[in-house]
């Protein structure tokens, strides 16, 4: 085979007010190399899906993108602020992959708690990220208590409830039964309306046509972006998981 | 009953503790840590040094005495060295300048059976027992050398608090300050961990909380059950309320009533500065731990040789001399010397070697808690 061509002409890069930038973006464990020389540049108010099999490095680019992580080399931009930084934090949200709630407070002290770290100590946004999520009514529950599909959308509004401009989901919809994920979609798409900049991870492709534009991950590296009509008819087939193991497997990744 | 089934159990637990790595370390490793620390301690511990100071009111015998008690005394290392009066060599005690103090009667010839008084510190009941021990046998034969006569009987008084002081006193202040630090340990530890694990941390420092935040808010959190637990644990072991009869009941005391000398206030006080830094350490050990069960791993591994070297089992003085460093960097140590202060010698905030205690374990809190700090993005990053 031979050698992957950059991915990521510069082009990708250029657009001047990203949300979200990355820039020759690395992060390596040991010989593993989580995140390889990624680049690209979203413009805000999008919703951006990083679809790639488990493993292929899209937790750590997360990770890299908020500044949880150092990159090995290369660096991360939001909003136009390099990461890691501080007060940028508080205009970020992020949903991790597991749930990351305190089973011993309520719902709506989980909420509050979070609310809190961001400086925010308005109720009523405690109670309209509740709310949002279709909590308001188990706001008193105890979150040990809440079923799987609960404890996700509590979550959902802890990392909601400062109203940030750009969110990251690492994993949002895994173990979430379709009618929930269908409402999920709905409130990053509100969101999105709004002017939020979403960045969505998933390893189930049959949500990829809910995002405006798709960021195939493969081994750490950015295989192919586009939306998925752009995609699939690059790859000429119907289907996104074709498209992602045609263009995964090309020698060349056209833009 | 199949005897598969058992077997697959039996089989399937060897293989999860065999890849437990840390839990095969305590299992083998720790009982031979402790017990070997225990062996060690108590075989290799020093005979006493004792540094004595006579107050001779017996003449050129007593000079003689005081000789010949030097020569033997310098077998440990130790010396006897006369002093003008009572006055300067109980200060001397007093100020640990001087192990103890002899005082030699004026009848020590003439009488049938004379009186020797000696005189110790007090603050350190057991330590003091082995010194006070060790002089008399060294007395004994010297008196009985020196003067022909018939050998003396020893008379034990303290400068801080009475010889025969409740023996309670010299636990009490291990009661008081282990328990804290302990529960202290474990209520941080374990909850600490469960942020690491459950993924609130990761949660957590995406959010603009700062370090030093986290270990603070933690410190007052914990802090405050620590105030409880120990003000009703203070109350508990000084205090002493009679309930009256009533009735068929008789009449009984609720609380163990040790004598304290000084106030209970600042026994808490000491406690206290060891719990917060307890908090710090619960965090920063939290680390080194997957589980909850490592958590309460590192309590033999770390906590009870803080126990064994911390001078309450055993006298500092006669730890092994190796060991000695040891006992000068745990907490524990400063935390039962600050109590005995308070305890026996009646310490207020305007003595000398309490404010050092305090100062150390509050120094000994910082630490910790800047440990703790760092180790906070150390999974993170």
């Amino acid at each position: 085979m031979a050698i992957l061509s950059d991915a990521h002409p510069d082009s990708a890069t250029d657009a001047p007010d990203a949300a979200i930038r990355a820039t020759h973006l690395t992060k390596t464990f040991g010989a593993l190399r989580a995140v390889d020389d990624v680049s690209f540049a979203l413009p805000p108010g999008r919703i951006y899906g990083a679809l790639g099999p488990n493993g292929s490095g899209k937790t750590t680019l997360i990770r890299l993108l908020t500044g949880l992580a150092r990159p090995t080399s290369g660096g991360a931009e939001i909003l136009g602020v390099s990461m890691p930084s501080r007060p940028i934090l508080s205009r970020i949200g992020y949903m991790t992959q597991s749930d990351g709630v305190y089973p011993a407070l309520t719902a709506g002290e989980n909420v509050r708690f979070f609310a809190e770290t961001y400086g925010v100590r308005d109720s009523a946004a405690v109670e309209s990220a509740l709310e949002l999520v279709e909590l308001a009514d188990r706001a008193r529950s105890l979150t040990a208590e809440l079923s799987g599909g609960q404890r996700r959308r509590l979550s959902l509004a802890c990392a909601l409830v400062h109203s940030p401009q750009v969110l990251f989901l690492d994993e949002p919809t895994v173990g979430v039964d379709p009618l929930l994920r269908l409402q999920f979609w709905s409130h990053f798409k509100a969101l999105a309306d709004r002017g939020v900049t979403i960045l969505v991870s998933s390893h189930v492709m049959d949500e990829a046509d809910r995002c405006d534009e798709l960021l195939f991950i493969r081994s750490g590296r950015i295989i192919a972006r586009g939306s998925g009509a752009d995609l699939r008819s690059r790859a000429a087939t119907d289907d996104l998981e074709q498209a992602f193991l045609k263009l995964g497997g090309q020698t060349e990744v056209t833009r | 009953m199949s005897g598969r089934r058992v077997i697959a159990l039996f089989r399937r637990l060897t293989q999860e503790i065999r890849r437990d790595r840390p839990s095969l370390g305590i299992l083998f490793v720790a009982p031979l840590l402790i017990t070997g620390l225990v062996t060690f301690i108590v075989r290799e511990g020093q005979a006493p040094k004792v540094d004595a100071v006579v107050v001779n009111q017996a003449g050129p015998s007593g000079v003689a005495l005081t000789a010949g008690l030097d020569a033997a005394l310098a077998t440990n290392g130790g010396s006897a060295t006369l002093a003008p009066d009572e006055a300067t060599a109980a200060q001397q005690v007093a100020d640990r300048d001087a192990t103890l103090a002899i005082i030699l009667p004026p009848d020590l010839v003439s009488a049938p059976s004379p009186t020797i008084t000696i005189l110790t510190n007090g603050l350190d009941p057991p330590g003091e027992a082995a010194q006070l021990a060790a002089a008399s046998r060294a007395l004994v034969a010297q008196a009985a050398h020196a003067t022909g006569a018939t050998p003396p009987s020893i008379e034990h008084r303290t400068v801080y608090g009475t010889p025969n002081n409740d023996p309670i006193s010299g636990y009490a202040p291990a009661l008081l300050a282990f328990f804290a630090y302990f529960f202290v340990y474990i209520l941080t530890g374990v909850s600490f961990l469960r942020e690491r694990t459950g993924g609130t941390l990761e949660r957590l420092m995406a959010t603009p909380v700062r370090r030093g935040e986290i270990v603070i808010g933690y410190t007052l959190g914990f802090g405050l059950f620590a105030v409880i637990q120990v003000a009703l644990l203070t109350a508990w072991v000084f205090g002493s309320l009679t309930v009256p009869a009533v009735g068929p009941l008789p009449s009984f005391a609720i609380g163990l009533g040790i004598p304290i000398a000084g106030s209970p206030v600042l026994a808490f006080l000491v406690v206290i500065v060891l719990a917060i830094g307890a908090v710090s350490l619960g965090i920063f050990l939290s680390t080194f731990a997957r589980t909850e069960l490592q958590v309460i791993q590192f309590i033999p591994i770390v906590l009870v040789p803080q126990f064994l070297l911390s001078g309450v089992l055993f006298p500092l003085a006669s730890l092994p001399a190796v060991l000695q460093p040891f006992s000068l960097v745990m907490p524990l140590t400063y935390a039962v010397n600050g109590l005995r202060q308070v305890l026996i010698r009646g310490a207020d905030l305007g003595v000398g070697a309490l404010q050092l205690d305090l100062l150390v374990l509050a120094a000994f809190a910082i630490a910790f808690a800047t440990l703790a700090a760092l180790t906070i993005r150390r999974d993170v990053a």
